[in-house]
């Protein structure tokens, strides 16, 4: 009897070695949950980080937050505003080629970046047909696109 | 969709109906019928007047004698009224000529004034004494009580009045700010349910948007091919917007159509390229943002020719703490006015012998003034007691009578109120505004007062 004490007390559980066969998973939240406006200050802010890699300094946002402030027509001034900063030599964008070698991992890539989430195989589509069809097409054109749409306007 | 494609449209109902039934056909604008009024002019530019002006040294022309306590009377504004100006103190003018400061005043413009042209309410009922107040009062011509500030009008705008009941395309519908301080760029449309940013104004304040922030941030836009690369990235844009449809929308919309917004970016780019070469018509003297926003106005003027178009001026408003200053700032708001009837009557064709022209302050000042004196020894005003409801309107242009003047000190006429059903009794959508029932009692038509 005590050598059965013994032996079940020498039994101990090695918790490093619990495996559960899980693989890890990026997390994106859905379309439905962007629920928030952006503050003007947070779409500008945003937009420039998205599309030149880094940050905008608090007096520029300021500048720019006032220039936008003095457009009567909020989309025709982000619209005013993506151009130039499309027209901005330090602008970031992939290369049409790339875009155009695999179009659904562009489309992937760029939801990602400018939704936070992946896009749905019916926008993937859409995206795909798109760009074969429209051969004159730039990742600057959708990337502008994106810019300038609703959904981003949402976190 | 134009008139041809309306009328085209309409017959074709007709004929499928076999005239059996009639159904209201819904214009791109939202309305359902045609405006009701006839137009008594085919432009209106409305000048909101200054920045809360006082009766004594404006209309009543008593420059010092009401208010330093000096016998010396005389008008500063001889582009807007009759009247002989100082001959002593001078201090209002330009600093160049005589070495006085301020000494040689500015020439005059019209060689008639806007009140020999047009007709001159001279007391009239302001009923905000504050600034907003008074800006959302002679835009709703409403006063409300729960408006805040730092809130879009809670009524409609004359802008969404015109847009809904007159039709017009948001690029003929403009309101010019002089800055976007103290909640001016939130007046282009109200958040009313019923009208709202779809039948707001087109809005620039052109210090900002043209000046130097606007330089470099906005003028570098890169021109985009309307048909290769533009119809396309609306296309996606459309596409985008429509898979987000049931969660959220966009910003509020003003209603511009593409070829609006292309015609504006347009106007910016020519702007930006005219500002450079030193193109924009300007007054002569153009030392304060208001002068400055009289340029961009007539810019605006010529470009878009509006069915109206709404200039804020406000420099006046130093009077605070300035007394010299706001007579400076009050002759050069009337020489802007000046400038601004001038150059439609002579540099927009399309505008002159068309456009009627009203001003009215948004408030008055102070009978007594505050303790603050300027560089003159001269005492400051501000603007919260009776004497600051107590305005003028001067209004010229076609249908307007000549040489009328209406009211007087002991017997005030009118509200600026009145303004909103007026320019809807030019623009042929009175009997709209009346109805729709957001107007402070008792306002009506200035035509109506007549």
């Amino acid at each position: 009897m005590g050598l059965l004490l013994f032996l079940l007390g020498a039994c101990k559980k090695d918790a490093s070695k619990d495996q559960y066969e899980v693989n890890q998973v990026q997390l994106y939240p859905s379309i439905g949950a962007k629920t928030k406006n952006k503050t003007q200050e947070q779409y500008v802010s945003i937009l420039y980080t998205n599309l030149f890699q880094r940050a905008l300094s608090g007096n520029k946002l300021v500048e720019i937050n006032d220039c936008l402030e003095s457009i009567g027509d909020k989309e025709l001034g982000r619209e005013v505003l993506i151009s130039n900063f499309m027209n901005d030599p330090n602008v970031v964008l992939p290369s049409d080629s790339s875009m155009r070698s695999n179009p659904d991992v562009f489309t992937e890539f760029t939801y990602e970046r400018f939704f936070v989430r992946k896009p749905s195989e019916a926008e993937k589509t859409w995206f795909r047909n798109f760009i074969e069809a429209n051969p004159q097409l730039s990742a600057e054109m959708i990337y502008f696109a994106f810019a300038l749409s609703n959904e981003y306007l949402y976190y | 969709m134009n008139r041809r494609k309306f009328i085209r449209n309409a017959g074709i109902a007709g004929i499928a109906g076999a005239g059996a039934f009639a159904v209201p056909y819904i214009l791109p604008s939202g309305r359902l019928f045609a405006a009701t009024g006839r137009q008594l002019a085919g432009h209106v530019v409305y000048v909101l007047f200054a920045g809360g002006v006082r009766q004594q040294e404006s209309i009543l022309q008593r420059y010092l004698d009401d208010s330093q306590g000096f016998p010396w009377a005389g008008n500063i504004m001889y582009n807007m009224f009759n009247g002989q100006s100082p001959t002593n103190k001078i201090v209002f003018g330009t600093d160049q000529g005589n070495g006085a400061t301020g000494g040689t005043p500015i020439p005059q413009i019209l060689s008639q004034t806007l009140e020999t042209q047009g007709t001159v309410f001279r007391e009239v009922q302001a009923q905000s004494a504050g600034h907003f107040g008074g800006l959302n009062n002679l835009l709703q011509g409403s006063q409300v009580t729960t408006q805040g500030l730092k809130q879009k009008p809670i009524n409609p705008t004359i802008f969404e009045y015109l847009r809904r009941h007159g039709g017009f395309p948001a690029s003929k519908v403009w309101f010019v700010g002089n800055g976007i301080g103290n909640g001016i760029p939130l007046l282009n449309y109200s958040n009313h349910p019923n009208y709202g940013a779809q039948y707001g104004a087109n809005f620039f304040a052109p210090t900002i948007t043209f000046g130097n922030l606007g330089f470099e941030h906005l003028s570098n836009a890169k021109v985009y091919h309307p048909e290769n690369e533009l119809d396309p990235m609306y296309q996606m844009k459309y596409f985008l917007d429509q898979s987000f449809a049931n969660v959220g929308r966009g910003g509020d919309s003003l209603g511009n159509t593409e070829d609006e917004k292309q015609d504006i970016k347009a106007f910016m780019r020519s702007t930006y390229d005219r500002v450079a070469q030193n193109a924009i018509p300007f007054p002569t003297i153009t030392e304060n943002s208001d002068a400055v926003n009289i340029g961009f106005a007539c810019e605006i003027m010529r470009w878009f020719k509006p069915a109206i178009t709404v200039v804020n001026l406000s420099a006046v408003d130093g009077c605070h703490s300035d007394f010299t200053g706001y007579l400076r700032a009050l002759h050069r708001a009337d020489h802007a006015v000046g400038h601004l009837w001038n150059y439609i009557q002579t540099q927009v064709p399309e505008m002159a012998g068309d456009t009627v022209m009203i001003a009215s302050p948004e408030c008055g000042r102070n009978l007594n003034h505050n303790p603050i004196k300027d560089v003159n020894d001269w005492y400051a005003y501000d603007h919260s007691d009776d004497n600051a409801s107590r305005v003028f309107t001067v209004m010229a242009g076609p249908g307007v009578p000549q040489n009328l003047s209406i009211g007087s000190e002991a017997n005030p006429i009118g509200f600026t109120s009145d303004n909103v059903p007026t320019i809807g009794e030019i623009l042929g959508v009175k009997n709209e505004i009346m109805s729709a029932g957001f107007l402070q009692p008792q306002s009506v038509s200035l035509f109506d007062r007549i």
